[in-house]
This record gives C-alpha cells, structure tokens and sequence, in this order.
C-alpha cells in the first residue's frame, strides 16, 4: 500500500508530469467544451488554434480529430542555435531557461496581462494578496513553454518528454524532418549528459553547501538524481563527525570572542606554574 | 484606480484562473513536494483534498451515467473524461501512498511529537496509531513480553541515543527557486551564502530548504 520508492521523482512520473503542458493544436473537427476536473477545455473550432494539455492533445492526435503545432523552440534552426550555445558559448553551465511568459497579450494587441494573477474575487482582499500568494507564480509544467508562441532559441524544463512524444505521435507535424529533428535532440541530449557527467565528476570532495544547475531539464535531473543525492548524502555521512568538530570550534571561536578572549586562558594543562 | 483594477472590471475572466486549474496546480505541486522530501509535510491546508475527494466522486457519477447513453458524440466526451479522471486518481493515489510510506517509516517519531502530529490529517493520524497499537501487541507477544520490564520501552531516551527513529533532516533535495532568494546553505567544509536567482536549480540540504518552500520563494523539483 505504502509507495516502496525512495524520494525524488522517477522518469515515469516526470513523463507523467510532462503531460500537463500545454500546447497548441489545430483541430480537423469540431468538438464542444468538456467539463473536466482539471477547468474546462476550450471549445475546438477548426480551423482556429486551441491550447490543450499536452495528453489530450497527443489522444486526439491519435485518433485523427487534431494536429499538433510544434513550438518555435523546436525548429532545427533554433536546436541548432541551442546546441552551438552549449558547445561553443558556455561549455560548462547548462543553456538558460526560457524568460517569464511576456506581459504583452498575443491575441489582442496593446493588452497586457497581470504579472500575478490574482485568485480572490473579492476586489478588496486583492492588493494585500496578489503579492504575497505563493500560488500566483506559475511554474512547470503550468508555463505556456511549449505552445507554439514560445520563445525559439531555449530549452524549456520538460524540453526532453515533450519533443519525444511529438515526434513519436506527431511526426509529420513538425517543420522538417522528424528524422532530422531527432537526430539535433540526440546531440543536444549528448552534450547535455557530458555536462551533468563532468559537472558531478567536479563534486568529488564535495564539502560545499549548495550546487546550482540552472537551465537542466526534468528528465536529465530524474537520471542522475539518485546519483546526484547519494554522492552528496554520501559524503556528508562520511564527513558528519569532521563537521561536527568543525561547527563546534566555530561555537567556541564565537563564544571565545565574546567573553574577551577567555575562552582559552583557563585551560586545565596550565598549572599556572 | 489602480489599472489592474479597470482592467478586470472590463475582462474578468482574463486575469483569473478558475478554481479547478488551481486545485490541479495545488494537486500536482503538493505530488512533487510530498515525492521530493525525507520528512512528512503538512497535510495541505484550505480543504484541497475535500474539494478534489468531492469532485472526483461527482465526476465517477458522471462517467457512469454518460455510459448508459450511447450517442458517438458523447461517447468521446466520455473517453476524455475517463482519462483526466485516471490520470487525477493516479496523482491523489501516488500522494497518499507516499505520506503512508513516510508515516509507516517513522512511526513513533510522528505521533509522538505534538507538532508532528498536526502534520497529519485524522484518517492519517487514525491510521498510525492503530498501526503503532498492533505492532506494539505483536512486539509484546513475540519477544518484548520475555524481557525484563525495565527495558520493554520502544521509546527509551537514555543513554543519550533516542530510540525513535528520526527521518534524516539534512537530505538532499533539488529546489527551484521562484524568486530572486538569498540562501544560507550548510555544508560540509564550508558553510555558504548562495544567492539564487528566478528559476534556478539548485541542490542543498532539505533542512536549508525548508524555510524556503514554507514561505513558497522556492519549489521542489
């Protein structure tokens, strides 16, 4: 009954995680809003572009009722701008993820969108909650990262789960080849994997506090998690008792400078002799 | 008036995203932070498991009774709602299962602290103490029953070694940062400063993290 998984997410859950973007279909048939537990979804009228998480669309795919619109980052030429910025511009950190969804409303010009929406109906709770709920910054898989007026040039969180479904269902959906497409992602999955590999192969001797991996992507953190989290707790059981020492000579350090310096006069080696 | 506020008046439906899309978005980050951490969470506030317990079983009812109706139009209709309906029950499933399997681990540890306690919700609560209770019996009847009394205690303290298991607080996790944060991080050899921008990734101890996630400047990943 009880989950026998150690924690951290394992690749099936982030694909499953994955399946919640969204993205942006053009559907062949007409089909009614349907009232699901996750909000309503658009009503599908061919042939305008509709924005459907990612599982809904790859089922109506699959069953001939909509096309999928491969987002801009997908392009060969924007993987390829990708892949040189990891191999040439800066070889040791990750490429940056894709900025903040932009203020300025596509659909209707010279609108712009709140930054924060806000959740509370009532107007006058709105000013005190709209900065402080936490629930108003989006994150993945709930950023429009995927959808087809993404950014080009950058590698959203779940880049690696949503380009593998596209080109297994919708294949003959996206701008060249899928032969092509797949043979840029698998250089860009290999210089990615060597960067995480040289990057723990640094953490040997790891007595640092913190590491930053900025711009991973969600599978590549699921491979080496295990890795990762075992190499730090790791060495942090092996150096338990060197840190202990350590912290507690800092507390007398401390504790020393406050008393003035009598911290180490009265020591019982000294027989005052 | 502030702009914000023309503009709702004018949209409403623009700058608001509707309760069922939070309730998902809730869901889904309370999934990833309850798989992600050593130590059990607090059960999530604001009644989100009434309300999704609610209208999983309202959406069951739906399903049974779409399936009656055999009209191909509604019939897709019906394989789409199947499927968000799975995919919802595998998330409350998988949440569920990982709070008993962390409660299952640390028994004592849990019901024994007041503020661990609270952590829990009553079915969960309900559930370790009957736990505890049965296994205690099976304990006293195998072996604990044969020792001396002294030392038939499961949650001795002397020594200066606790017999309660504690999950291990300073774990890794992976965060990231919602905000521009300054982390005071401990490690090893040194203790650190990280400041972190929007976005990043970072890996650090789950007892650094803590304050960070409570607030909600950081997420884990």
């Amino acid at each position: 009954m009880a989950l026998p998984l150690p924690p951290g997410l394992t690749q099936n859950e982030v694909a499953f995680l994955a399946e919640m973007e969204m993205v942006t279909v053009v559907p062949r048939q007409r089909l009614d809003s349907i009232d699901l537990l996750g909000g309503k979804t658009p009503q599908l009228r061919p042939p305008h572009r509709a924005q459907l998480p990612l599982w809904l669309a790859l089922l109506l795919k699959k069953q001939r009722r909509a096309n999928i619109v491969p987002p801009a980052w997908m392009h060969p030429a924007s993987l390829a701008e990708i892949i040189h910025r990891e191999t040439k511009e800066d070889p040791e950190a990750f490429s940056p993820p894709p900025p903040p969804p932009s203020r300025a409303l596509y659909s209707q010009p010279g609108t712009a969108r709140r930054l924060n929406p806000s959740y509370v109906d009532d107007f006058t709770q709105t000013q005190q909650n709209s900065q402080q709920d936490p629930n108003s910054i989006l994150s993945p898989p709930f950023l429009p990262s995927n959808v087809a007026e993404s950014p080009a040039g950058y590698l959203p969180y779940h880049w690696l789960e949503v380009a593998e479904a596209l080109l297994t269902h919708a294949g003959d959906d996206m701008p060249a080849p899928a032969g092509e497409v797949r043979s840029l992602l698998r250089d860009l999955v290999e210089v990615r994997a060597a960067k995480m590999r040289s990057s723990t192969s640094a953490l040997e001797g790891f007595g640092d506090a913190y590491l930053t991996l900025r711009g991973v992507g969600a599978m590549e953190l699921a491979e080496n998690r295990a890795f990762l989290a075992g190499l730090v707790d790791g060495v942090r059981k092996i150096g338990a008792s060197a840190e202990a020492t350590r912290r507690e000579e800092e507390e007398e350090a401390r504790r020393g400078g406050d008393y003035g310096g009598d911290g180490d006069e009265d020591s019982d080696e000294d027989m005052g002799l | 008036m502030d702009i914000d506020d023309i503009l709702r008046e004018v949209d409403p439906v623009l700058h608001q995203i509707p309760q069922e899309t939070r309730d998902l978005q809730d869901l889904t980050r309370a999934w990833v932070a309850e798989r992600s951490t050593p130590e059990l969470l607090p059960w999530p506030s604001n009644g989100l498991f009434e309300r999704i317990n609610d209208k999983i079983k309202r959406q069951i009812e739906k399903v049974e009774e779409m399936t009656g109706d055999m009209d191909p139009k509604t019939n897709f209709a019906l394989i789409v709602i199947q499927t968000e309906l799975e995919r919802f029950k595998y998330l409350v499933r998988s949440f569920l299962r990982t709070r008993i399997a962390k409660i299952d681990k640390h028994l004592l540890h849990y019901i024994s602290n007041d503020n661990l306690r609270t952590r829990m919700s009553q079915i969960e609560e309900a559930y370790a103490r009957r736990h505890q209770l049965l296994l205690h019996n099976h304990y006293l009847n195998s072996f604990l029953g044969t020792f001396p009394p002294a030392m038939q205690n499961l949650n001795d303290t002397a020594g200066n070694i606790s017999m309660i298991d504690s999950p291990d607080l300073d774990s890794a996790v992976f965060i990231r940062l919602l905000k521009d944060a300054e982390i005071e991080c401990h490690g090893v050899d040194v203790d650190g400063v990280l400041t972190g921008k929007e976005g990043d990734i970072v890996i650090l101890r789950w007892s650094d993290a803590n304050g960070l996630v409570e607030k909600g400047d950081a997420e884990l990943v």
